[in-house]
């Protein structure tokens, strides 16, 4: 838990717009938006994780 | 929980979002929601020990604890509700933080009853 993770995002986020790049040069424009796709959903399940880790801990602390 | 540290994160947070808001818009949402969850990460573990402080002093003078458990109930709720309305806030959607803040005050009424019928009861007790 620390800064790992919002690079993961970063990096992320940059290796999904490199691959647009090279298959808008190859002419592949429709494989480009699926590859934005999978480039969101897979931080979007990093982040749903660590907000259900959030929650549990607050629970458990708060005893809410 | 070390201040140096949280900067350290708060700044490289900062750093990710600019980047991503260029290259990838959607995901910079993403980023802040990751870098205050790292944050608020940090602060909960000194929070717990405060608690545990807070719930040995009340175990000595005796009072009811039951007041104290909807205390941290309801900073409890004002945490989360102030982390969503302020990731809301960063994307842009105003209203809806406005509608979670909303929410947020009127659970922590319902809350506080229980502890105003406590006190009235007090009240009572001593004019009777």
């Amino acid at each position: 838990m620390g800064v790992e993770i919002i690079l993961k995002i970063a990096a992320v986020g940059i290796l999904t717009s490199v691959v647009n790049q090279v298959l808008k040069y190859c002419g592949k424009e429709e494989i480009s938006t699926l590859t934005t796709l999978a480039g969101l959903i897979v931080v979007l399940v990093m982040v749903v994780n660590l907000i259900s880790q959030l929650f549990n801990t607050v629970k458990g602390l708060f005893s809410l | 929980m070390d201040i140096v540290k949280v900067i350290a994160v708060g700044i490289i947070t900062v750093v990710a979002v600019i980047i991503l808001k260029q290259i990838k818009p959607e995901l910079s949402i993403f980023a802040t929601i990751a870098g205050s969850l790292v944050i608020i990460f940090m602060i909960l573990q000194a929070v717990g020990v405060v608690i545990v402080d807070y719930k040995n002093l009340l175990d000595k003078t005796g009072l009811n604890s039951g007041i104290f458990t909807s205390v941290l109930k309801i900073i409890g709720v004002g945490y989360l509700v102030e982390f969503a309305s302020d990731i809301c806030n960063d994307a842009g959607v105003g209203s809806i933080s406005n509608k979670i803040l909303l929410a947020g005050k009127i659970l922590i009424m319902i809350m506080c009853l229980p502890i105003i019928k406590n006190l009235l009861e007090l009240i009572i007790n001593f004019v009777s």
